[in-house]
């Protein structure tokens, strides 16, 4: 456990991705603070460039595109997060159930879990959503959620079922104990590197999901989130007219966000899968497993 | 054959799944969608318009099953209904006119990709830990993690305002008549240009990463010590030898990323006014157009599961031990 966390501290990525999170985080939670009043609010003339008064310009509607993008960052943030973690919830138990059950229910839920990964996701969603009308945050999430568990299902799976060889898992099983018990006791903590890969990507996917979603129109248009502000620059045609600020800034929130959790990920995936480490970090592997061998020594 | 057996079960499911999905929502969304389709369609809703998109959307006095049925046979005809927003013509035929145009982008996208991402790939993996190898992997992981909007307004904005120097819009100069001749062909390149430069870096950044990782696991196997001992040149031992076998996973990869490669079309297509399936389905989204976003998601599941299936064949052709293993 110590090992893995000082393992992520020393990267440096890790720690960059983390920075940079942890900031847009604190921006959000901010915001009366940061960027005081209604962000939808008229505040100036029609597409004005940065200038000191309003730090990122202002949009075609004359609103203050700050105010709008440290604003924006809350819902945008939060439908990201607790999306991806309904996704990554969905995915482990279908996973854990099927890896640990196999026959008759792994074959059904396998079968299942195929099917919606071969289905194009996107589409589905501008189905559900054109149906659906305009739609709130929590329709976007279950809508995102729904159809994007199985990447999730297929990893955890196929761990699940490597593990259920293993002797603890046996050994625990012969003991009598409980099926639920066996799979969040035994198997569970086993999975959690895996587990963190899969909520980090699940919220990069939730948050290119609804911006999509909400660049094509889907979104409540009168919410202010970083999807709608793209919405609206684009429906300005702020581009065509040259003001970048407009599109540059929510872009730059997502594409902000994008970085810091791939920046995350790419450790996460490290400390999960050894073999794809290079030089710097593989050498520092080898010293802390040689370094825990001899307290292990030690300790005998 | 016993590999097919199994998957053929699985795109079964799947398609199954999206004609159900297809059949159902309609109907359970609260607030008919038949009134507003209607309504839209104003002076042209002739009796059999409006009598075609009830039986459609299940505002007609039959039991479901019955409903059920008739929709599926009505598919098994293509029968797609008719748009609403473009009245007179059917489903099929508004798909049809768009469907050439995001084939072409998307399969010049991931020609273009595969080669860029999976070399990129091995390199890294070759010189693991080395400058290249440092820059390049983690800079593929952010490209997968930036969304197709934000690439795609970028390019436009950068390259089409800014710049000028690539063409706005259309798939080709509208002045222009389509034809076999080097003014048209270099037309349609020039604008395809932006658009599969947008497509192009998720995909790049996801070739890379399991081009990386199954490579240096192929790299430990005895062959590729084998093939060094002989002492072939660099270059022949990691494409002859090592990077052959790496292909494999990354090919899996591309059958399950091509759902993903259509959601990013469908963006793309959009900011850059492209007249392929995406512009199509954002035209009916817009205008509420049901039986064409139907027809849609239809489409590209029966696009993404013919690629699958066309993946499993290769397979099966570039692995040796599959193919001796059915002889």
């Amino acid at each position: 456990m110590n090992a893995g966390v000082s393992l992520f501290w020393r990267q440096k990525k890790a720690v960059a991705g983390l920075v940079i999170i942890v900031t847009l985080c604190l921006m959000a939670l901010f915001a009366p603070v940061i960027a005081p009043g209604d962000p939808s609010e008229r505040v100036g003339r029609s597409h004005q460039p940065p200038t000191v008064e309003h730090y990122f310009g202002t949009t075609k509607m004359g609103r203050d595109v700050f105010a709008q993008f440290v604003w924006g960052a809350r819902p945008s943030l939060a439908v990201g997060f607790a999306t991806g973690l309904a996704i990554t919830a969905l995915g482990t138990i279908v996973g854990l159930v099927a890896g640990y059950f196999g026959g008759r229910t792994d074959a059904t839920l396998d079968l299942a879990t195929n099917a919606v990964l071969v289905i194009p996701n996107i589409p589905l969603l501008i189905l559900l959503a054109s149906f659906a009308g305009t739609v709130g945050p929590l329709a976007i999430m279950a809508i995102i959620a729904l159809t994007s568990w199985p990447w999730g299902a297929r990893m955890t799976r196929s761990q699940t079922m490597a593990l259920r060889q293993r002797e603890f898992v046996v050994a625990a099983r012969m003991v009598g104990e409980p099926h639920w018990r066996v799979i969040f006791v035994e198997i569970l903590p086993n999975l959690v590197p895996l587990i963190g890969i899969n909520v980090v990507g699940s919220i990069i996917y939730a948050i290119v999901a609804q911006t999509t979603l909400e660049y094509l129109g889907f979104g409540d248009p009168l919410r202010v989130t970083w999807g709608t502000m793209l919405y609206n620059a684009q429906n300005s045609s702020a581009i065509m007219v040259g003001a970048w600020w407009d599109i540059a800034v929510p872009a730059a929130g997502i594409a902000l966000v994008g970085l810091g959790l791939a920046l995350i990920n790419f450790t996460f995936d490290e400390i999960a899968n050894p073999q794809l480490r290079s030089g710097p970090a593989l050498s520092r592997w080898l010293r802390l497993t040689r370094l825990r061998r001899r307290q292990l020594e030690a300790a005998r | 054959m016993r590999l097919s057996r199994r998957r053929l079960a699985v795109y079964c499911v799947a398609f199954l799944f999206a004609i159900v999905m297809n059949f159902a929502v309609p109907r359970m969304m609260p607030g008919s969608p038949v009134d507003s389709m209607i309504a839209q369609l104003g002076p042209r809703a002739t009796p059999a318009a409006i009598e075609a998109i009830k039986a459609r959307f299940g505002a007609i006095e039959q039991p479901i099953w019955r409903q059920f049925v008739d929709y599926v046979v009505g598919l098994a005809h293509f029968d797609l209904g008719v748009s609403v927003k473009y009245y007179p013509q059917t489903v099929v035929e508004v798909l049809g006119r768009s469907a050439g145009w995001t084939a072409f982008l998307v399969f010049t996208a991931i020609v273009f990709s595969l080669c860029v991402g999976v070399l990129l790939g091995a390199v890294s993996a070759w010189r693991r830990g080395g400058r290249f190898d440092s820059f390049v992997s983690p800079f593929s992981v952010v490209l997968i993690a930036v969304p197709p909007v934000i690439i795609a307004l970028a390019t436009l904005f950068t390259f089409g305002v800014t710049l000028r120097l690539l063409p706005v819009g259309y798939a080709y100069d509208p002045s222009l008549d389509p034809g076999l001749n080097f003014t048209f062909f270099s037309s349609v390149f020039l604008h395809a240009v932006m658009p599969v430069l947008t497509l192009s870096p998720y995909l790049i950044g996801e070739f890379q990463t399991t081009m990386r990782s199954s490579m240096i696991s192929v790299l430990g196997e005895d062959y590729v010590t084998m093939g060094r001992a002989k002492g072939l040149s660099e270059a022949a031992v990691m494409f002859g030898y090592a990077a052959r076998n790496a292909m494999l996973p990354v090919l899996t990869n591309l059958a399950l990323m091509l759902g993903a490669v259509f959601g990013g079309s469908i963006v793309t297509e959009i900011v850059f006014n492209y007249p392929g399936l995406g512009l199509t389905l954002y035209t009916a989204s817009v205008a509420r157009d049901y039986p064409v976003i139907q027809g849609q998601l239809l489409l590209m599941t029966i696009a993404t599961l013919g690629a699958n299936l066309l993946v499993d064949i290769i397979y099966g052709v570039v692995d040796p031990r599959i193919r001796e293993g059915r002889a």
